[in-house]
């Protein structure tokens, strides 16, 4: 997935962009990190056209993408998910617009459901649910979409530190495994050792209007532990990138 | 009167204006005094009722009840008893004012009630703190918490007002014509004279009126939630996206924000369990509770007193031709019970095509929202024998023998859709955006969006929308089912129907039946949507808040 001199400005006439170039390489996980407000994201919105840029493109596979699609699936910064369906029929929701017969959505679900965790807890409703619980409902009912490129917005800012770092451990796994036709994950954060953790390439997003500062590509080898001296040094360089250039927005 | 001796006044070719303008002018009037009534009156029982538990349980009672029953089936019983007490043109007026102060009373109260039951809990410690006595509790704590909900209440009883006042000034019991000055009577005069460019002038003075209103609560709605919301109170907006160049200008008037905030406000009917069981405890209150039970009592007493004075006025044999009558006026209420069911399902329909057309677009929301406004507030039976005239050859040629049935529904669907669209769009405006762009991302057809999100997330507004939808359902019927000269000569009539059973009673002044029919509906209508409008309720709330499938910190 590529996105080619895109610029944004909101109705209001707000710039949030100038000049975005990104390209996020398949069976990578990209990350795209910037201070709150920079516009982050407004970035994945316009990754999943659901906004329309000023200027330039965002192209799937040397396409442009006009519209919003399955193909591109998204998880949000709040954690959604529709308190009137259990577990398994928000999962469904993303199955069932591909017409299958009813027990292959079923199937789908459940298996999805399975993948992140949740087997066995098809029927609860959202409410009966953790946070931690939530968003891996939300990760699968994206997943089962079949997307090829998974965009997450902050997926555990809502989360507490450890609820947090189980998703992480296990997102990784989830994402690329075998089974999977996911491509490519693109996700969106402000906390610097989550990317590191998880990414092989970050994108840094600061400036105002905000474009692409640095790209940082991270081969240390998985499972990452922060308290590796080489975690350190990323880090630092990261920590570099954002606080160097000025215009920083609150 | 001023009428006649103005008419020559202010008269242009025929047409006078000045009576007109008046005219419209005091029918404004009337219902704008009544709404502020409703609006003090109802800061003083919610204080009753939050001071006193007996007090609360009854006053809520009471305004379920009421609330569920048209009163205007029983406008005839309480003409006749407002011109035999009070007698006159104060009593006609009365009676008219009475009918109107009962159509808008009870959204506005209940709305008061609620704001009052959630105020935060520190705010009133803050009061308590500083030994604030009844004024400056009220109007530095209690009142300021309302008004948002007041505003949220407003458009729909500004509706219904004028929906009401044009039918109850001018009316007949049995050869008898009560009338009092308004714009429904001066409409009635300028149709005996065939002045039609008169009513056409009518209708454009009215509606320069009801535009003016209209953009008046608006503008005192936006200013209302601005002012008056805690923030606290408004995780909606939490989520929504800054509006920078949200100003008084036209077009703000117009927007949309207010009415997602407003939205906020209407999703709850009855406010959470008790926040504070402390105030019952405190010796000072064991003195309400006391005051506000003997009040309630007195209430009963009396309501039972006149009940039986009525009985024992019945003779006998009029008791037993009435319940002669009886299987057939249950007949006729199950009739009238398959047309609001029809109209209902109609409105609903209608509604949710047409927000879910306007919720994708953002100009025809910009234009469609305040048009639809502002003919909601047209009243219905001051424009709608044109109606009749303009599209009976038309329906004629579709229903044949059921066209009247066919125009009496169209008037109940004219009474009623309004409210369905309105509970309708306030659940799109308050529905998370997340939704949105899931149902985008998954790329679901109409459908689909329809079944799986938007009528799940817009349920609670939607019941919220039906409940005062039947009321106005039945409203409509009550006017259209037998309609003496509603066009020359001609009368528009159903077959047969409880609603016609009572105007036909009342036109011939058969008071006894029109009471008696009154008197089954109102018991059967509200123990019905009591039970039903409750149900529905308790699911919505139990289980479809789109607000909960929110999950942030
Ligand atoms: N709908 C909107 N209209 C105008 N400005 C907006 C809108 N949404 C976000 N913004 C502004 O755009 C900037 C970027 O927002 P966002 O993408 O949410 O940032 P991030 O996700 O990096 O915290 C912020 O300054 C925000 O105030
Ligand atoms: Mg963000």
């Amino acid at each position: 997935m590529e996105v080619e001199d895109l610029d944004f400005r909101y109705e209001n006439g707000y710039k949030v962009f100038q000049n975005i170039n990104l390209r996020a390489e398949k069976s990578k996980f990209t990350a795209i990190v910037g201070p709150s407000g920079v516009g982050k994201s407004t970035l994945l919105r316009l990754l999943g056209a659901f906004l329309k840029p000023e200027k330039g493109r965002v192209l799937l596979h040397g396409k442009p993408v006009l519209r919003p699609t399955p193909l591109i699936s998204m998880v949000h910064q709040s954690i959604v998910t529709f308190p009137w369906m259990t577990a398994e029929e928000n999962v469904a929701l993303s199955v069932k617009t591909k017409n299958l017969p009813k027990d292959e959505v079923k199937r789908i679900s459940s298996k999805a459901l399975e993948m992140v965790g949740l087997q066995g807890f098809n029927d609860l409703y959202p409410k009966e649910m953790s946070g931690g619980m939530r968003q891996r409902v939300a990760v699968a009912r994206s997943l089962a979409a079949d997307p090829k490129i998974l965009l997450m917005d902050e997926p555990f800012a809502h989360l507490d530190e450890l609820t947090a770092e189980g998703l992480r451990q296990d997102i990784y796994n989830i994402l690329f495994n075998e089974e999977s036709p996911l491509e490519t994950v693109i996700m969106v954060s402000h906390n610097l050792t989550e990317v590191i953790e998880l990414s092989d390439t970050v994108f840094i997003l600061n400036g105002n209007p905000a474009t692409i500062v640095a790209k940082v590509d991270i081969d240390l080898p998985r499972p990452r532990s922060p308290r590796d001296p080489e975690f350190d040094r990323v880090l630092d360089t990261l920590y570099s990138y954002l606080t160097i250039k000025g215009g920083k927005k609150a | 009167m001023i009428a006649q001796n103005a008419l020559s006044l202010g008269s242009i070719n025929g047409i006078p204006f000045f009576t007109i303008t008046l005219a419209v002018l005091a029918t404004s009037f009337r219902v704008l005094a009544l709404i502020f009534l409703s609006i003090i009156s109802g800061w003083l029982l919610a204080y009753g009722a939050i001071k006193s538990k007996i007090f609360e349980n009854v006053f809520i009672s009471l305004i379920e009840i009421f609330e569920s029953v048209p009163v205007i089936t029983f406008f005839p019983v309480v003409l006749i008893i407002f011109v035999n007490r009070i007698g006159g043109e104060l009593g006609v007026e009365l009676a008219a004012d009475f009918l109107v102060f009962t159509a808008v009373v009870w959204n506005i109260w209940m709305g008061e009630y609620q704001a009052f039951k959630t105020v935060p809990k520190e705010m009133v410690e803050v009061a308590n703190n500083y030994n604030y006595g009844f004024l400056d509790t009220m109007s530095l704590v209690y009142v300021p918490f309302s008004i948002p909900r007041i505003a949220a209440n407003l458009f729909p009883s500004v509706s219904d007002g004028f929906f009401y006042i044009t039918v109850s000034e001018v009316f007949s019991v049995g050869f008898t014509t009560y009338a009092t000055f308004g714009i429904g009577t001066e409409i009635t005069s300028l149709l005996a004279e065939s002045n039609y460019y008169g009513i056409l002038a009518t209708f454009i003075i009215m509606g320069i009126v009801i535009v003016t209103i209209v953009i008046a609560l608006r503008i005192f709605s936006e200013r209302a939630v601005a002012r008056y919301t805690v923030d606290t109170d408004t995780p909606i907006m939490r989520r929504g996206k800054p509006r920078i160049r949200q100003t008084a200008r036209f077009s703000a008037v117009t927007s949309l924000n207010t009415l997602g905030k407003l939205a906020r406000y209407n999703r709850e009917r009855r406010p959470a369990p008790d926040p504070e069981e402390i105030f019952s405890k405190k010796p000072k209150n064991s003195r309400w509770n006391i005051v506000a039970g003997m009040v309630a009592l007195a209430i009963l007493i009396y309501i039972l007193y006149e009940s039986a004075l009525l009985v024992l006025s019945v003779s006998g044999s009029e008791w037993s031709y009435l319940f002669s009558k009886t299987p057939s006026l249950l007949y006729g209420l199950l009739l009238d019970y398959i047309r609001v069911i029809t109209i209902t399902l109609i409105s609903l329909v209608l509604a949710l095509t047409l927000g879910y057309y306007f919720a994708y677009r953002k100009r025809a929301e910009k234009i469609g929202i305040p048009v639809i406004q502002t003919l909601s507030a047209y009243p219905v039976p001051a424009y709608f024998p044109f109606v009749f005239l303009a599209i009976y050859p038309f329906v004629d040629s579709i229903f044949g023998s059921y066209t009247e049935e066919a125009l009496v529904l169209f008037l109940g669907f004219l009474a009623t859709f309004y409210y369905v669209f309105y509970g309708f769009w306030m659940g799109v405006k308050a529905m998370p955006s997340e939704y949105n762009e899931i149902m985008q991302n998954l790329d679901m057809g109409f459908f689909r969006k329809m079944r799986y999100v938007i009528i799940p997330s817009t349920f609670p507004y939607l019941i919220a929308g039906i409940t005062s939808t039947v009321n106005s359902a039945w409203g409509g019927l009550e006017i259209g089912e037998y309609w003496p000269d509603i066009a020359g000569h001609k009368t528009l009539q159903v077959h047969q129907g409880l609603m016609k059973t009572i105007d036909v009673a009342t036109s011939t002044g058969n008071i006894a039946l029109a009471a008696w029919g009154s008197f089954l509906f109102a018991i059967i209508v509200a123990v019905y949507s009591i039970l039903f409008t409750r149900k529905m309720m308790d699911l919505a709330k139990k289980k479809y808040v789109a607000e909960e499938g929110i999950y942030s910190t």
